[in-house]
């Protein structure tokens, strides 16, 4: 018999140990999930729906109860922190003093929000949003306000400042870049998406810095570098992640800023892995999801047999609704950075319409669609994915890909 | 026909509506949706959905 013992519930934690479970060869295999936060797993992305009101049960957000857990095999233990992790001896010890034997760990401890040190960012009414936690904090403390400030016009700082206009204040957001969405939008598809939220009663600021959050203990306004001062009794910081290293640190892990893993997802010390936002693959912390899924897999299995599996990295496709539009980023979607790295040549062909409020654009090498993004056309998403993932020869229709009358569909 | 969530964003693929978006006319049941149809939100694959 074996102990896969896991730290974190996320969705690293969660999707490793529901393939362990599916594949663990003895009846007598132990899974643990050691979670800090006092509930089962919930999907993060329900956090927004849950400030926003859709959702006002905190249980509604669980993606199963505990009983699912307990009938696949995987002990989930709550609210119980892992204080020290010796990779020699083969053990955690928990903040009970318990110590737990293990055969082969996963760490997926994820990451926590960045607060840039920002002068006045530990007045009331500051936050970030990662857990549960924090979603009933904000949610609580927006119902009083009448403006809030989102810092970070970022996937999360969107879905954050949509969220938080449903549930009553007025919503500015400020980013730092030169345009929304710099990770996964272009510059043409960040004027089409600001259209459509600045219709849904979002204010937006971009290319400024935060320097300052003004009141007296509590937020009242928030100054930018240039002197621009906005009105928000709730400002909330969304300005990308840390990981959370600090066991694997103190383990004696490499961690650079974060733990280091190898294409099984192997760290430094022997049957300890790592997944999802805590772990750096060849100097990247990807922090996006479908990341963590794929190593959160390559991980389990390498866990149940050395060597089964290899990651090899995650194109950085995501798919995202802010202000229900949804926003599909797919494979080599800005190939202008890429091209730079592989020298390879691209044609790209793109059409956006700002009064209709989308935005097409589809990347093309030798012929085959290798990259897209589609703002608030669904449709045509769920084809482009498949187009790519097919590999399918669109050379003769190039011209005619993004046309409104051009059916996706005739080419699959 | 069950109704399946999506482990990573939360989605529910509810059979009586399919996904219209995504080609999968209403009434299709889970099972037999195509093997890479992908979540509509998140764009994570079939087998990261469990049944409800």
């Amino acid at each position: 018999m074996s102990t896969y013992a896991i730290i974190g519930g996320g969705v690293a934690g969660v999707t490793a140990a529901r393939d362990l479970a599916e594949a663990a060869p003895s009846a007598s295999d132990e899974i643990h999930i050691f979670n800090g936060e006092p509930y089962p797993y919930y999907p993060r992305p329900l956090l927004w729906k849950f400030i926003a009101g859709e959702v006002d049960d905190k249980e509604d957000l669980y993606f199963q109860p505990l009983s699912w857990y307990e009938e696949k095999g995987i002990q989930f233990h709550l609210d119980t922190h892992v204080v020290d992790l010796d990779p020699d001896h083969h053990r955690l010890t928990l903040e009970s003093g318990d110590f737990i034997p293990y055969d082969r760990l996963l760490l997926a401890t994820g990451a926590r929000p960045f607060v840039p040190p920002v002068d006045g960012s530990n007045k009331e009414g500051v936050f970030a949003l990662r857990s549960l936690d924090d979603a009933m904090a904000i949610k609580a403390y927006a119902g009083g306000v009448s403006k809030a400030v989102v810092i970070g016009g970022g996937l999360l700082g969107l879905e954050t400042a949509r969220a938080l206009r449903d549930a009553g204040p007025e919503v500015h957001v400020i980013e730092i870049a030169e345009h929304l969405l710099p990770r996964q939008l272009d510059r043409e598809g960040a004027q089409v998406l600001r259209g459509l939220l600045e219709g849904m009663g979002l204010e937006l600021t971009t290319g400024a810095v935060v320097d300052a959050i003004l009141g007296q203990d509590r937020a009242e306004r928030v100054r930018t570098k240039h002197g621009r001062v906005f009105d928000g009794q709730l400002v909330l910081f969304s300005a990308g992640i840390r990981c959370r290293a600090r066991l694997a640190q103190e383990a004696g892990l490499e961690v650079n800023r974060g733990a280091v893993v190898d294409e099984q997802m192997r760290t430094s010390a022997p049957d300890v892995f790592a997944a999802g936002d805590v772990a750096e693959f060849q100097g990247d912390i990807h922090g996006i999801i479908p990341a963590a899924t794929d190593q959160a897999k390559v991980a389990a299995a390498n866990m149940l047999q050395s060597g089964s599996a290899v990651y090899t990295g995650t194109l950085p496709t995501t798919t995202l609704k802010v202000a229900g539009a949804q926003v599909a980023s797919l494979g080599e979607y800005n190939p202008d950075q890429a091209d730079a790295a592989g020298g390879s040549s691209f044609r790209v062909v793109r059409r956006a319409d700002v009064d209709r409020g989308f935005y097409r654009k589809f990347v093309i090498r030798e012929g085959r669609v290798v990259g897209a993004i589609l703002l608030n056309e669904p449709k045509r998403a769920a084809m482009a994915r498949l187009l790519i993932d097919r590999g399918i020869d669109v050379s003769q229709h190039v011209d005619r890909l993004v046309d409104d009358d051009f059916d996706l569909r005739s080419l699959l | 026909m069950d109704k399946w969530e999506c482990l990573v964003c939360g989605y529910i693929y509810d059979p009586k509506e399919g996904d219209p978006d995504g080609g999968v006319e209403p009434g299709t049941a889970f099972e037999d949706l195509p093997d890479d149809w992908l979540c509509p939100d998140c764009g994570v694959g079939k087998d990261m959905f469990e049944k409800l």
